[in-house]
């Protein structure tokens, strides 16, 4: 999985979601999530990462359980009132609710723990071909990010000494981080303009992220495998 | 400004700009994230977990509704929303907010499409988180399979995503617009000049 180019990587894992989204079929959904789960074992992932990402996963899946199971469609026993309703279908809703969240949490993971997001960033200029003052302004502006954290923490400390404790969307808390987010974008386009940065000249590629005729085909495979998961189960 | 292509064009300091404002959202979504992680838990024995997250729902579309008011040309919603998904995904979220932030985005776009692009206002970043709210609500109800659930409950979850969308994205958003209008850093921008006291004995 990590081979393969990431901008079709994305394509690959995106079609099939989007598909999902208009189907109800419990059984798919654990076998993507199943399958997922199998090939990210043949790829050499970090598990303590996968681990992490999957805890918020987990309390999805479980709330949406339940909600799928106490709330189905014609049950009709309003926000408030007690169980005793746990018919078969209740249960069977719930699983319907849950299992989505898997399976597109399944497919998530599947990117995310195999894709180096530098790499993701260069293939999308290389091979779908964003616009260059899009590719790298939006490099410049994710590179701001732990000065943010550090602006926000400071700005927040500020507003302590005087004794204001402002609540965390208080805009006498943003507006200040706001003006450093314009500040900002004006220094880091000068400063990227002045060494000759410039979207329209012919620019060379210092790393290539290669291509291979398996990388078209990844987006099909993964389609093709859906639809015929929908046929078959 | 010299014709229409030099207006609605975008120049390398909008894209960071915009970038820079989708991070600065981001970091309060995924605060509120946490909070709101630990409120879905806390609901789950009730079955009412998904609004824990339907709460902070308008946090997503604050960036979006501000950075139209600052720029005030079309196209500026979509691509802020759209910049803000691709952002997410470089900090680790799951692929599906590429597609999540494209309907989101087109909601937000049509808000502002709608006044033909001429009103920048509170009135207009509200209807342009109403249709946010509408289109993603649609979008959600297919990927959570809500047609799998109760009506009543339904009809719950729109209104407190409606509530949080026009709060965030509407009203504070609007305001947040207006403060840093005032500070005078925007003077380069279409907003600026409406709300900066020019003064000459300031240069």
């Amino acid at each position: 999985m990590k081979k393969i180019n990431p901008s079709w990587k994305l394509i690959g894992v995106l079609a099939p979601i989007v598909i999902l989204a208009f189907f109800y079929n419990i059984t798919l959904n654990f076998v993507i999530f199943g399958g997922c789960l199998i090939v990210l074992a043949f790829s050499k992932i970090r598990w303590s990462t996968a681990l992490k990402i999957m805890i918020p996963v987990a309390i999805l899946a479980v709330g949406m359980y339940v909600t799928g199971m106490k709330f189905h469609a014609g049950a009709n026993i309003g926000i408030g009132t007690s169980e005793g309703f746990l018919s078969d279908v209740a249960v069977e809703n719930g699983l319907q609710l849950g299992s989505r969240v898997l399976a597109f949490a399944g497919l998530g993971l599947l990117f995310v723990t195999t894709t180096d997001i530098m790499e993701l960033v260069r293939s999308l200029e290389q091979q779908l071909h964003f616009p260059v003052k899009f590719v790298y302004g939006l490099l410049a502006a994710f590179q701001i990010l732990p000065n943010m954290q550090q602006e926000y923490r400071k700005t927040k400390a500020a507003f302590w000494a005087r004794g204001v404790y402002p609540a965390a969307v208080s805009p006498r808390l943003l507006v200040p981080l706001m003006v450093k987010a314009v500040r900002w974008s004006e220094a880091l386009a000068a400063a990227m303009e002045s060494k000759g940065f410039d979207e329209k000249a012919q620019r060379t590629i210092y790393r290539r992220i290669p291509v291979r005729p398996v990388d078209y085909a990844f987006p099909f495979l993964t389609t093709g495998l859906l639809i015929l998961g929908l046929l078959f189960l | 400004m010299s014709g229409k292509t030099k207006r609605y064009a975008w120049q390398l300091k909008d894209i960071i700009m915009i970038g820079i404002l989708g991070v600065l959202f981001a970091l309060i979504y995924l605060g509120a994230f946490y909070i709101g992680m630990a409120l879905q838990g806390a609901l789950t024995p009730f079955g009412l977990a998904p609004f824990g997250l339907e709460f902070m729902y308008g946090v997503w579309f604050m960036a979006a509704t501000l950075a139209a008011f600052i720029m005030q040309k079309p196209g500026v919603a979509f691509v802020t929303e759209v910049l803000a998904a691709f952002l997410e995904l470089l900090m680790g979220n799951f692929p599906i907010v590429i597609t999540t932030g494209i309907i989101q985005g087109a909601g937000l776009e049509l808000g502002f499409a709608v006044f033909r692009y001429k009103k920048y206002n509170m009135l207009s970043m509200c209807v342009s988180a109403v249709f946010a709210c509408i289109l993603s609500f649609i979008w959600t109800y297919f990927t959570n399979g809500y047609a799998a659930l109760e009506v009543g409950m339904l009809v719950g979850m729109f209104a407190v995503r409606l509530g949080t969308s026009l709060l965030f994205a509407g009203v504070l958003s609007n305001l947040l617009g207006k403060g840093l209008a005032r500070t005078g850093v925007l003077k380069g921008y279409p907003v600026g000049a409406k709300y900066v006291h020019q003064d000459i004995m300031d240069d």
